[in-house]
């Protein structure tokens, strides 16, 4: 029966707006429109799929209606509300995450370098590789000043890559990709997928390796354990830098794919954890720092670092899962 | 076949006009549009109903049930007082569009 053509084809185009009693009656008027149609042609001696065909296509589109109804037609209506990113902003955003995850990663691996390079001036000034000139003293300002000298530039690219960076935050609010441009980032985030793995499973071994030459070292003696904390803050520099660099990368795919709906709950959670890195972090590097300098404990308080990342690794697991449990 | 962003100002226009003959329901509106125009304009379903929807938003038109012979229940539109004014003022609209089109408008 071509009538069944003709009503599910009305069915579809309304399936998109609500249920209400106006489209409802809507939708009665026009199934009772097109019928009378559709026998009239059949009377005029037009084939049942002519008539149909005929019907079908002077049917008009949805949109007007239910633009007019003050509807949208759409039942995720609320995506319109997000902006539609353009080609060149979602490459532009992919790049500048890219540049900007190297010159953290840089600036990382600077502040680490500067504390080790630090530890190793006093080392080699207790050891008295610089002759009677330099003093204990003079041993440590040239450590503070190396590693000023360090801090100064890592600094100045967190501050850089930070304000690159500002420009898209909008991202965080929702927005909308187009639908080549989700395929095309879809596509570079599969390729890379296997990059990053590498460079996760070269960043811990990296992590794990750089305790070895501290136990190696303890069979040496004090300053050998000094060298060993060096080689373990250099390896941990390299470790960092492959974390913050391909992690970027990897961000700039996630941040682009993620769902606008999924957006804002997400938003939640990355502010707690961001916010909670933000002062575990430095608190952990403090502690270092005034353990090594005040109690010149260098040959234990490394460890800080390994298990202040365990600790906050188990933070943000456990936060996830309260979390997810929540929101389900 | 005329486009339908070129007429779409006057679609109301022409559904007044007609109900003025008489009350009517969308089926013989759209028919009568197409056999005065002599097929050279046939209005969309959809177009007729946004504007059906759009009148009686207005006031320009009330629309009520009848019952027809077999049973089945249509949806009848009349023009109101108020649609009668805002015809009035289309007609002059037009009248006067056509005056200034018209003047640049020439064989070639």
């Amino acid at each position: 029966m071509q009538m069944d053509t003709i009503m599910s084809y009305l069915n579809n185009m309304f399936a998109a707006l609500p249920r209400t009693e106006q489209t409802f009656k809507l939708k009665q008027d026009l199934l009772a429109g097109m019928e009378e149609k559709y026998y009239e042609l059949k009377q005029e001696g037009k084939s049942e799929n002519e008539a149909v065909g005929i019907v079908i296509s002077e049917f008009g589109n949805i949109e007007e209606l239910a633009a007019e109804l003050g509807i949208a037609p759409d039942p995720a209506g609320e995506a319109e509300l997000f902006r539609l990113l353009s080609e060149e902003e979602a490459t532009e955003y992919m790049s500048v995450k890219k540049r900007t995850g190297f010159l953290t990663g840089i600036g990382v691996a600077l502040c680490l370098t500067g504390v080790s390079l630090m530890l190793l001036f006093n080392t080699l000034v207790e050891e008295g590789r610089f002759g009677s000139f330099a003093s204990e003293d003079a041993g440590d300002m040239l450590g503070l000043v190396a590693m000023f000298l360090l801090l100064v530039p890592a600094v100045g690219l967190f501050i850089y890559s930070g304000m690159k960076q500002e420009k898209y935050s909008y991202l965080q609010g929702g927005f909308e990709l187009p639908y080549h441009m989700k395929r095309e980032v879809e596509r570079r985030q599969a390729a890379f997928a296997p990059t990053y793995t590498l460079s996760l499973i070269l960043g811990v071994c990296l992590c794990i390796l750089s305790v070895i030459p501290v136990f190696a070292a303890s069979a040496f003696g004090d300053s050998a354990t000094s060298y060993a904390v060096i080689a373990l803050l250099e390896i941990i520099a390299m470790a960092v830098f492959l974390f913050v660099y391909y992690g970027n990368i990897r961000e700039s795919h996630t941040v682009l794919l993620k769902k606008p709906k999924a957006a804002k709950a997400q938003k939640e959670e990355e502010r707690v954890i961001g916010a909670a890195a933000a002062v575990v972090w430095p608190l952990a590097t403090c502690i270092f720092l005034v353990s090594g300098f005040v109690f010149g404990s260098w040959h234990i308080n490394w460890v800080i670092f390994p298990v202040t990342g365990i600790l906050f690794g188990m933070f943000c697991a456990f936060y996830n899962i309260v979390k997810g449990k929540e929101s389900s | 076949m005329i486009s339908s962003d070129v007429i779409r100002g006057y679609n109301d226009t022409m559904i007044l006009s007609l109900l003025l003959d008489g009350e009517s329901y969308g089926y013989e509106i759209s028919k009568r549009i197409r056999t005065l125009s002599e097929e050279k304009y046939i209005m969309k379903e959809t177009t007729l109903y946004s504007a059906f929807t759009r009148l009686e938003k207005n006031g320009f038109i009330d629309s009520f049930f009848m019952d027809e012979t077999f049973g089945k229940r249509r949806t009848y539109y009349r023009i109101t007082p108020l649609g009668r004014a805002y015809y009035r003022e289309k007609c002059e609209e037009w009248t006067l569009t056509q005056e200034v089109v018209s003047k640049f408008i020439r064989e070639l």
